[in-house]
């Protein structure tokens, strides 16, 4: 298993870095939401310093961008098995001694370390921007095994939902689907203190939330979140768990 | 090539590479759905090259997802290799290799990327040595650090077959390897057909709907039709099976049947409009008879088959291969081009 795992998971990665447009497209789109969004919103936010924590809007919006970043490389890790599916690769490799459980846990490793690749250049972005970190080491490995948590739950999610499906469409429609409300009712862009009750109900269980309060605790000088971070890591195992299941039972050859 | 060589010293009597009793293969409900295997029966002895003939649509593709695993068994007994394929399902794909109709590679990966993604697939360690003989072997060596993209077809299917060769499988299952390709890189691929088994010692399943790839590759053939085996044997043996010269005629306008099936020497008459298959005990006796009979401004064509495994398949089925279906082998074709240059 872990020959095949390793194999499978190392092609993911192979396969993102040669492809220069999907690289660049998994590195520009968050990019373009601190550039747009937070340079646009940021002026608004100047004044509210006392709700943000920071003059800064970039410093409070970062941790949510690359939070939300981790639920769309979700996507980019589904449509991946699509093509495996329409193109037949997915039938040379299960003609293989390999499992459905393995070819799932290696797109879902696969994607989240995609994920994770946005870190570094959303960090220098943001320095570009005038954020400054004071983070310890520690820091940083919480939060970037905070963010792989993120990643590894929604890219488990994304597979479930789409292990069926042949359609290249679908990972759209289902991100389109789910994107919105994940993002809008979470912590992500500004504070979910003053939601409708409903809102906030969503938002507190969100792990986009916990993933966005994590980061930015540590960006804006408090210390690890732990909490957060075990319901992050409970997240991700459920949803590889859920995901591990789904694909043994109705992951699609063809 | 002997350092390549994975067959084993054969025992007296060597257990069948494929032993199939009784499969059915249902897809969907048992009132709504489709019965693509229909009590097949086999046994293809180890170290042949056995053929399936049939039509698109004649479950010859469903028979080989079924013995690797891919598809469910919906009843009946399979074994590959010796083993169970519903019970041993991943120690059966350990032991067979795949070619399929359209070359699926990782074109982002060089040849050696694609051996090495395989290798890790198969979970196999000392695997270099033997992939650089495969190499060697199918005169992709020099250019094995190439991306796969820009090789040509006879390459990327000479690579595919490397890739099937690569854990030493006793079994290869080829599902129409040679569909949509030109006539020049077909044979290339019999010449490899025949190579890999003499070399390899390997047992070839080889599906086609072209006869006379069936008849130039296989040792034995099974006529596939409607899910159904209808036919087995060696080539010579089922054409001897017909003992007979199909005549078909085509007129200008109708004829009377009894007229014809009243010449010397008919065994049958079937019309199809204003062609009329004749089969009769010898040709060269009978169309002399038949241009007496039949006005000469009533003859638009005639022509003679000679007993072969079209003439069985006509024989048994009253159709010709591909007679029903000629646009789903186009589409096949088109979709094999498009994957190809994807």
């Amino acid at each position: 298993m872990r020959s095949q795992l390793w194999g499978l998971y190392l092609r993911e990665i192979l396969r993102t870095f040669r492809n220069p447009f999907v690289l660049l497209i998994t590195i520009v789109q968050p990019f373009m939401w601190l550039a747009f969004f937070g340079s646009g919103f940021g002026q608004y936010a100047k004044d509210l310093a006392s709700v943000y924590g920071t003059s800064n809007y970039i410093e409070f919006l970062l941790p949510g961008v690359l939070s939300t970043s981790m639920l769309s490389v979700g996507m980019f890790g589904s449509m991946s098995t699509i093509q495996d599916k329409r193109f037949g690769f997915m039938k040379r490799i299960l003609i293989t001694p390999t499992s459905k459980e393995v070819i799932f846990l290696a797109k879902a490793l696969g994607s989240a370390t995609r994920g994770l690749i946005q870190i570094p250049v959303m960090v220098a972005a943001a320095v570009a921007f005038g954020v400054t970190f004071h983070l310890s080491a520690l820091d940083w490995l919480a939060w970037t095994v905070g963010l792989l948590m993120v990643a590894i739950g929604f890219s488990s999610m994304f597979l479930a939902i789409t292990a069926s499906s042949t359609d290249w469409q679908t990972p759209g429609v289902v991100s389109n689907f789910i994107t919105m409300p994940l993002m809008f009712a979470s912590a992500a862009l500004y504070p979910s203190s003053a939601f409708p009750a409903w809102m906030k109900a969503i938002s507190d269980v969100n792990p986009i939330s916990y993933s966005a309060k994590l980061g930015r605790t540590m960006v804006l000088g408090g210390s690890i979140d732990l909490q957060g971070l075990a319901v992050l890591a409970l997240f991700a195992g459920v949803m590889l768990a859920i995901g591990y299941g789904v694909s043994a039972r109705w992951l699609k050859v063809e | 090539m002997s350092a390549l060589s994975s067959a084993p010293s054969a025992p007296a009597d060597p257990p069948p590479a494929i032993e199939v009793q009784g499969l059915t293969k249902r897809y969907g409900s048992r009132d709504r759905g489709v019965l693509a295997l229909d009590q097949v029966s086999l046994r293809i002895p180890a170290g042949t090259v056995f053929g399936l003939l049939g039509p698109n649509g004649a479950g010859k593709t469903t028979l080989i997802k079924v013995l690797t695993g891919i598809s469910d068994i919906t009843s009946g007994d399979a074994r590959v290799a010796g083993l169970d394929v519903r019970r041993d399902s991943l120690r059966v794909r350990a032991r067979i290799g795949w070619v399929a109709a359209e070359v699926i590679l990782d074109d982002d990966f060089s040849a050696w990327e694609n051996l090495w993604l395989q290798a890790k697939l198969q979970d196999l360690r000392d695997w270099q040595e033997r992939a650089r003989e495969l190499l060697r072997y199918f005169s992709l060596d020099d250019r094995r650090d190439e991306k796969v993209s820009r090789y040509s077809t006879g390459m990327r299917k000479k690579l595919e077959i490397a890739l099937a060769l690569l854990h030493q499988p006793s079994v290869i299952f080829m599902d129409e390897p040679t569909i949509g390709l030109d006539v020049a890189t077909r044979r290339m691929l019999w010449e490899i057909v025949t190579g890999i088994h003499t070399e390899f010692g390997v047992t070839v399943l080889l599906t086609t709907h072209y006869i006379e790839e069936a008849d130039a590759l296989c040792e034995r053939v099974a006529i596939i039709d409607h899910g159904r085996i209808i036919a087995e044997g060696s080539p010579n043996e089922l054409k001897a099976r017909v003992q007979a010269d199909l005549v078909v005629l085509e007129t200008a306008n109708g004829l009377d049947p009894k007229m014809l099936s009243a010449l010397p020497g008919v065994q049958e008459v079937r019309p199809l409009g204003n062609e009329w298959t004749i089969r009769v005990a010898s040709a060269e006796a009978f169309l002399p008879k038949l241009l007496h009979a039949v006005p000469p401004e009533e003859v638009r064509r005639i022509s003679v088959e000679k007993p072969s495994l079209e003439t069985v398949f006509l024989d048994l089925t009253g159709r010709r291969l591909g007679q029903d279906e000629p646009m789903r082998d186009v589409r096949k074709f088109y979709m094999q081009m498009r994957r190809a240059r994807a």
